[in-house]
């Protein structure tokens, strides 16, 4: 068993949002509804994710694909234990880095040194140790001397940069990735394929959401369609991309067909 | 509150336990949160810090103006007087105003970072001790001009000051967590504090108002011994034109209620806790 186990090891996974409590809840909709107390509370939920079994191998790089509001980022939420399973279970082996939106998480008014050292301890790294990490992450982000200006200053790229270098730097057992490999420039973009490939033969586990296909079958070794929060298919990234791609002629074909444009629409 | 996860619930003690560890093993970070929003203060004015003293000084003098010009007060050494409580008040608003968004304006990191999220509110609570600390030295600079009323009794400001903490950091992570569910919360805020302050012994004394159940129900408010506290050992009283020894007793219930709301708090927060980046 030793060397075996498992990166990721997901049963049974069921994640549910409560569509009672969103951002725009007020104290009114809450009181009012516990006035009511009716019944059929199943109405009031949305199960993003159901029923999703997954055993991902250190050394693997699964690509996530599927059409949106398919479950992709909920999953990866769930993985990085930012959403906490509704049902079923996830036991992952390391250290996690989350690299979901790349640098969304920044504070506009610090410096990109400043906001290295935030990251680190947002995500637990110890002191000294991102002490040391810090000359390289600067180094990789290669933004120059804006390393010491306010992060508010940063255009897109900058902060993606800053944000894949630290993700990348820390040195994760596993990551996970949101649509961020086409971030930066062509430079930026051959690096963090280097990085990627670098992270894969220290056989660290890399799940990854992206709608670029051509990614997925050039980096991935391994791929999963999800639909509508189920797993539909899971196998090597050639025949997942061509059945997501099948998937998506019909579909549209369809829409095309019911919508009596069918015969005007363009190949 | 939300139905929450399907997993097996913590046991009260254990989750307590967990909440408090949460605080401890991430010193550093709320340390950074600190010093970040220390950073960001005042960063775009001219006097920058200096707003730290500036601030209750000129409401102070704005209370002073009133009371003293327009309700004729004859309170001696007024200015003392309020500023005595307004100073700790002061604390204790802004830094519920600050908790009250502390995870509710965090959107981006609450959703992609796993951490604790105690350390949001509790990051707030020490922006505040701050900012108290820069509210002392205003207080240094007014008690020169009143230097007949210093008493060594000042000395235990400290105590009253831990015991205002405490009190503070409860409140500050049940507010924290509630408005991250209702932002009503935030909005209520502020008309509850101002109701507060009103209802608090700043612009008054408890002693001057007639016995009766006004005063016995107006003297449960847990605010009421810390700023007459405060204002013993700053002012004095009626009687002693100087500093005398704060009420000790009713602080000691403070602080033991105080400990067992943070309790009750951490535990609810900790349950609330993955919820978090499911609703914001």
């Amino acid at each position: 068993m030793s060397g075996a186990e498992p990166a990721i090891l997901v049963r049974g996974l069921g994640v549910r949002y409560n569509l009672t409590l969103t951002r725009r809840t007020t104290l009114k909709s809450t009181l009012a509804r516990l006035g009511r107390r009716s019944g059929a509370p199943g109405a009031r939920y949305f199960w993003a994710l159901k029923n999703l079994d997954l055993t991902v191998q250190h050394g693997e790089i699964v690509g996530l694909i599927g059409p949106n509001g398919a479950g992709k980022s909920t999953l990866l939420l769930a993985l990085a234990g930012i959403l906490e399973p509704s049902t079923g279970s996830i036991v992952v082996d390391g250290r996690v880095s989350t690299l979901l939106t790349l640098g969304a998480g920044f504070d506009a008014d610090l410096t990109g040194i400043e906001n290295i050292r935030l990251a680190g301890a947002f995500l637990g790294i110890d002191g000294k140790k991102l002490e040391a990490l810090t000359p390289g992450i600067i180094a990789f982000a290669d933004i120059g001397d804006f390393i010491d200006a306010q992060v508010k200053t940063y255009s897109l790229g900058m902060k993606a940069r800053l944000g894949f270098s630290i993700a990348t730097s820390i040195a994760p057992d596993i990551l996970l990735l949101d649509e961020v490999l086409g971030t930066g420039d062509q430079e930026f973009r051959a690096k963090s394929q280097l990085r990627i490939r670098e992270l894969m033969t220290q056989a660290k586990a890399i799940v990854m959401v992206t709608h670029d296909l051509t990614y997925v079958t050039e980096f991935c070794n391994r791929a999963l369609l999800l639909e509508q929060g189920r797993l539909v298919y899971d196998g090597a990234p050639d025949d997942t991309v061509a059945l997501y791609r099948e998937r998506v002629t019909k579909k549209t074909l369809l829409a095309a067909g019911t919508s009596g444009r069918f015969e005007g629409a363009t190949p | 509150m939300p139905a929450g996860p399907a997993t097996a619930r913590r046991r009260p003690f254990g989750t307590l336990r967990q909440g408090i560890r949460d605080l401890t093993s991430r010193g550093r970070l709320i340390r950074y949160l600190v010093a970040a929003d220390l950073k960001r203060s005042h960063a775009d004015t001219i006097v920058g810090r200096a707003w730290w003293i500036l601030d209750p000084l000129l409401q102070m003098i704005i209370y002073w103006i009133l009371f003293t010009l327009i309700f004729q007060r004859t309170t001696p050494d007024f200015p003392l007087f309020l500023f005595s409580a307004i100073l700790p008040w002061k604390w204790l608003a802004s830094t519920l105003g600050d908790a009250s968004t502390s995870i509710s304006s965090r959107v981006a990191i609450v959703r992609q970072v796993q951490f604790p999220k105690l350390v949001l509110p509790a990051a707030s609570v020490g922006a505040g001790i701050n900012g108290f600390g820069f509210g002392l030295i205003a207080l240094a600079f007014f008690l020169v001009p009143y230097h007949d009323r210093v008493s060594p009794w000042i000395l235990t400001l400290p105590l009253i000051a831990a015991v205002q903490v405490v009190f503070i950091f409860a409140l500050a992570i049940g507010i924290s967590a509630l408005n991250a569910f209702y932002r009503d919360v935030g909005n209520l805020l502020g008309h509850a504090l101002r109701l507060w302050f009103y209802l608090s012994p700043a612009l008054y004394s408890l002693e001057s108002l007639p016995p009766g159940w006004v005063r016995t129900i107006l003297s449960l408010n847990p605010m009421a011994p810390i700023l007459d506290s405060y204002r013993r050992i700053i002012w004095g009283t009626d009687e002693v034109p100087h500093g005398v020894a704060p009420d000790f007793a009713a602080l000691g219930i403070v602080l033991v209620v105080s400990l067992l709301l943070s309790v009750l708090v951490i535990v609810g927060f900790k349950r609330a806790e993955p919820a978090f980046a499911r609703i914001l």
